[in-house]
């Protein structure tokens, strides 16, 4: 186990084993982690504590990732200014344009190996990898 | 004391006539969408309705009819959505089936064999609610020829929730076959365990 | 007396994945002692060995093994003041907002669905009376409705044992009760002459609709029993009994993440509560 990042993240996903996955790499690397099985749920996260990055997934009940990144750029600052990680399994060319129009900050597409998870949540936290 | 005391309900007026549900302000859209599945042809009314609507609001009450009318017809036209381009409208279409799991029940076995990945992926959501033995036999045929990651790692979550021990050669196969891919390594290794643990 | 069986974190998980799944009910790490006895519990009930027997049986729904299952955390008894920090919420950020957005003279109306044997809707009434600075300059409505019409017929008699009062202080039940036989106490008069009582089928529109609108809904655990499309339209039944910005409560395990994507969420100190949007849409 890495010496703690003082940084939270919350990963959004409705597969329990996505996120178990994302947990187990990120909490390996340092971060401290929260869960949420979809947009609506993660609203409560977010509008709850404060959180240095998002990982979140597509297609999920109830809301989507894109809708709920549409919504959490509507809150007040500092929430709406979330970094968020988009993680899909749609490499197609509409997904990626749609994810930064709906305000991610990048997008990989699945499966994602440990490695690769810290290494982008690293950067995107202003951690040296 | 301040509370008011009210010996009978406001007489609320009764809900205006419905419209079309394809013309119209939002709000009358809503009530129209949510007026049509006492329509003798609500669903139609609600499939046709479907194709055009961008209010998201408006589009889960058309959603909500089709899946409470929970017909062969209202599953139908549902079904086209899971290939949606918006993440939204696929969304709200795996939700709505999922609410009608009898009148998906027919599409299921098409939509495990469709040539797009991302339709067979979204579709194991769907074939966790149904009996286990079926989704077991259905997840096993998907996962014996299945080409993509992701959809095996779909259908790898569901077996971890329901998964039999017929499922255990299958997934042996699976790990075989993606070898190198470590979230595959860790899904199948979860599900197994828990398949494996009477 | 035989141990209850153990059960791991990862059949932990599994159940409460399951059940948030099913019932929009969701357990955090906090509940987990809870929840893990629970399954004890019912497997020795049962007399099942295995988690995964269980497991296939609460997933079953074999017997209506999963209204027993959540039965244990939705406590059916109610009692006055019962979650509190929603009341609190009431009078210190919810109302607030809704008297900006009233005519004069207009009256904010409130409405505990399901209200059982009418515990809740009493509660408010009192807590309003006792808590928010502003009951004298504001009509207030209160209604209390129950799909079982015993439980109205019980909530406009106004009377309860000693159990439903163990959190109100003497005062309280000194200035709001008469004694009314032996452990027997009544809602005085002119609280009970203040809040209405019906009987409402939440998915039944026609019923709602003829409730009229509000300003904020109490809905404490009667959602996660539904199916997901009883579920459905008594969300979309409440939404629209909801004056734009008005608010809803849920109860303290229910989660609207799992029941609809209508509302949004409002964080207050005391509490989350939903909301619908102003506009007509979301965006």
């Amino acid at each position: 186990m890495t010496e703690p990042s003082g940084k939270r993240i919350l990963v959004i996903d409705d597969a329990n084993l996505v996120r178990r996955f994302y947990r187990d790499a990120l909490e390996h690397a340092g971060f401290q982690v929260d869960e949420a099985l979809n947009g609506v749920e993660a609203l409560e996260k977010v509008l709850g504590a404060a959180y240095d990055l998002i990982v979140v997934d597509v297609n999920m009940p109830q809301m989507d990732g894109f809708t709920f990144l549409e919504t959490l750029r509507r809150q007040a600052p500092p929430v709406s200014s979330l970094p968020a990680l988009v993680i899909s399994t749609e490499a197609a060319a509409h997904d990626a344009a749609a994810a930064r129009a709906a305000g991610a900050n990048f997008y990989l597409v699945k499966p994602v190996g440990q490695e690769l998870l810290v290494e982008h949540v690293s950067i995107m936290c202003g951690l040296p990898t | 004391m301040p509370l008011v005391r009210r010996p009978s309900l406001p007489s609320e007026s009764p809900a205006a006539p419905a419209g079309s549900i394809t013309e119209g302000t939002s709000e009358q859209r809503w009530a129209a969408a949510r007026a049509a599945a006492a329509q003798p042809d609500g669903v139609a009314l609600l499939a046709k309705a479907l194709s055009q609507e961008r209010d998201p609001l408006v589009l889960e009450a058309i959603f909500t009819g089709l899946a409470a009318a929970a017909t062969a017809e209202s599953a139908a036209a549902v079904v086209p959505f899971i290939r949606s381009e918006e993440a939204r409208l696929r969304a709200g279409a795996l939700d709505a089936l999922r609410a009608m799991p009898e009148a998906s029940r027919p599409h299921i076995g098409s939509l495990l064999a469709d040539p797009d990945a991302d339709v067979r992926l979204l579709s194991c959501e769907l074939v966790r609610g149904l009996p286990e033995a079926e989704a077991n036999r259905l997840l096993i045929d998907l996962l014996d020829g299945e080409t993509d990651k992701n959809v095996v790692a779909a259908a790898v979550e569901v077996l971890a929730e329901i998964g039999r021990p017929e499922a255990l050669p299958v997934l042996v196969l699976c790990s075989q076959r993606f070898v190198g891919e470590p979230f595959l390594a860790f899904s199948i290794k979860v599900a197994t365990d828990r398949i494996g643990d009477p | 007396m035989t141990e209850p069986p153990e059960v791991s974190e990862e059949e932990f998980r599994r159940t409460c994945d399951f059940l948030y799944r099913r019932s929009g009910m969701l357990f955090t790490e906090g509940k987990r002692y809870y929840v893990q006895r629970r399954i004890a519990e019912r497997m020795a009930a049962l007399k099942i060995a295995a988690f995964t027997t269980y497991f296939a049986f609460l997933r079953s729904d074999a017997d209506g093994e999963i209204e027993k299952f959540i039965n244990a955390f939705t406590v059916n008894e109610t009692y006055f003041y019962r979650e509190e920090h929603q009341l609190r919420c009431l009078s210190s950020d919810l109302l607030n907002e809704r008297v900006g957005s009233k005519r004069p003279g207009q009256a904010l109306r409130i409405w505990s669905v399901p209200c059982s044997t009418g515990e809740e809707p009493y509660s408010i009434g009192m807590w309003l009376l006792e808590n928010w600075p502003d009951v004298d300059a504001q009509d207030i409505e209160i209604l209390g409705s129950d799909i079982d019409t015993e439980c109205v017929n019980a909530a406009r008699r106004g009377e309860f044992g000693l159990r439903a009062l163990m959190r109100l202080t003497p005062d309280l039940v000194a200035k709001y009760f008469v004694p009314s036989g032996k452990e027997r106490w009544r809602i005085v008069d002119d609280l009970r002459q203040s809040v209405q009582f019906t009987k409402v089928n939440l998915i039944d529109s026609a019923e709602t609709r003829r409730h009229g609108v509000f300003d904020v809904i109490f809905c404490r655990n009667v959602l996660i029993y539904f199916d997901d499309t009883s579920r459905r339209l008594a969300a979309e039944n409440l939404f629209e009994c909801l004056a734009p910005g008005g608010f809803i409560c849920l109860g303290h395990t229910e989660s609207m993440s799992r029941i609809s994507p209508l509302f949004e969420v409002r964080r207050f100190a005391d509490a989350i509560v939903y909301q619908r949007p102003q506009g007509g849409a979301r965006d």
